[in-house]
């Protein structure tokens, strides 16, 4: 289990830093009364806000609904889900609204949706909570003009020394003094990626040297997550290839399709690939990177014990590489030569025309006076055959 | 351009803190960039939230990597970071420096 998860805070009293932010969204809460303005938590990601905004609302038996971004879009969609609680016909003891990653609502792409929040929030029924990374930009000006802001900061790095060293006392286990100190620093204030970091240290296949800090590339990452003795060991490495995602899946697909799989390998591995890509298609379409967590374990279903596959940056197989790369110049102006001759584009040639001539040469129904060039090509091209 | 301490003219927004700073009070000015408060333009240090003193942020071993002005102003001092069940410490003080945590409807 992830140790972010594991030892998600229960309670506010059990969070750490931001002491004052959190006592006054406490004291919003209990002085809460129709008409009183919302909340806007401001802050990176990794330090709290969604966390606090549970914590609170379970503290005074609120029942939380959770929007994000890509629901608060359209005007027609934030009717059909908040009416029903803005109305009080809602089925609901005490509900109250939690819009997630605010600043990630676009301006032009949404259809009124930001105008129907701004409305809301200039007259709510419920206690409303909104959270974003940053306030800064123009759009959340309109916003900004409706709710109480409580900024969240960073955590000082000795803080968040206090809180791993309880994680891994909570473990049982420990990091070198030196470990510690390279885990707080990488995880710049945020303590999600911080008990991301430890955890793949501490179960991790990585001695605590100094490279276990460097993030893998892409071909040690593919080649050490398929040499993997243990699933363990294969989603250790997968979380320390901290590159862009797409990157990711893209190094694993190029790898898997190159690679001598049977069939049934091949379709189940494409599969899960295409899992992968759906997520992260989604991730990118409605902004909820929060998502992303997700795709470490949609791709670790990609290891299986003994697999020969190795990292390749290429997505098609050498035959196919060597061909395009030094045949395809050569195949080009022949399929130029040729379709100009049948009145037909160069594509439709080489897709269309192009194998029903070499058959009839192979055939010996047609015979082409070409230059030796041409000549040495088609014979390459009619071995394929 | 250096920062020119004047008495504001206007009412202003702190560009470290945010408060506001209103007309009358002194603050420091420079073009372009906008208004802060003297005590703002002090070197920042963090206040240990268990003995109520400075953190000793000049010597933390985390100086380089801590940016005072943005974090949570509130952190554990070198002594303090020795005691035992440090975690508990901190919740304990925290407790008790923020009543307000303990609210309950």
């Amino acid at each position: 289990m992830m140790w972010s998860e594991k030892y998600r805070p229960q309670d506010v009293s059990e969070m750490i830093g931001n002491e004052e932010a959190r006592a006054i969204l406490l004291e919003w809460f209990a002085k809460w009364k129709k008409g009183t303005k919302p909340i806007l938590l401001v802050g990176p990601p990794g330090i709290g806000k969604t966390t606090i905004a549970n914590l609170a609302c379970r503290r005074f038996n609120y029942d939380m609904i959770s929007l994000n971004a890509s629901d608060v879009r359209s005007k027609s969609r934030i009717s059909e889900i908040l009416n029903p609680v803005l109305g009080n016909i809602s089925v609901l003891g005490s509900p109250m609204i939690f819009v997630d990653e605010v600043d990630g609502i676009h301006g032009r792409a949404d259809f009124g949706g930001a105008e129907a929040l701004i409305k809301i929030l200039k007259e709510p029924t419920v206690p409303i909570i909104l959270a974003a990374n940053s306030d800064a930009s123009p759009k959340m000006k309109s916003i900004k003009k409706t709710v109480k802001t409580i900024k969240f900061r960073p955590m000082p790095p000795r803080l968040l020394r206090v809180y791993l060293r309880h994680i891994l006392y909570k473990e049982n286990t420990k990091l070198s003094p030196g470990s510690e100190i390279k885990v707080i620093d990488e995880s710049r204030g945020d303590i999600r990626s911080m008990i991301n970091l430890a955890q793949s240290l501490v179960t991790g296949f990585n001695p605590q040297t100094d490279k276990s800090f460097e993030s893998l590339n892409v071909e040690v990452g593919i080649n050490a997550f398929f040499k993997a003795k243990t699933i363990d060991e294969a989603q250790t490495i997968l979380y320390s290839m901290q590159i862009d995602p797409r990157e990711k899946i893209s190094a694993f697909y190029s790898s898997i399709i190159t690679s001598n799989l049977s069939k049934k390998d091949m379709a189940y591995m494409m599969q899960v690939l295409s899992e992968a890509d759906l997520l992260y298609g989604k991730i990118l379409r409605t902004q909820q990177w929060r998502l992303l967590r997700y795709l470490d374990g949609i791709l670790i279903k990609l290891y299986r014990e003994e697999m020969s596959i190795r990292y390749n940056q290429y997505n098609l197989s050498w035959p196919i590489l060597n061909r395009l790369r030094w045949d395809g110049k050569t195949l080009k102006q022949l399929f130029t030569i040729l379709g100009n001759q049948m009145h037909v584009s160069r594509s439709t040639f080489g897709t269309l025309y192009f194998p029903f001539i070499l058959q009839c040469i192979k055939n010996k129904k047609l015979s082409l006076s070409l230059e030796e060039n041409f000549s040495e090509i088609l014979e390459k091209e009619m071995e394929r055959l | 351009m250096s920062w020119i301490k004047l008495k504001m003219k206007f009412p202003g927004n702190c560009l470290v803190c945010n408060e506001k700073i209103n007309a009358g009070e002194s603050g420091l000015w420079q073009k372009g960039t906008g208004v802060k408060h003297e005590k703002c333009s002090e070197p920042a240090e963090l206040k240990c939230i268990l003995c109520g003193g400075p953190a000793g942020c000049a010597t933390c071993e985390f100086q380089d990597d801590c940016d005072l002005e943005t974090v949570s102003q509130l952190c554990i001092c070198k002594s303090c970071m020795e005691k035992k069940d440090i975690f508990s410490l901190y919740q304990k003080s925290a407790k008790k420096k923020f009543p307000l945590l303990n609210l309950r409807p």
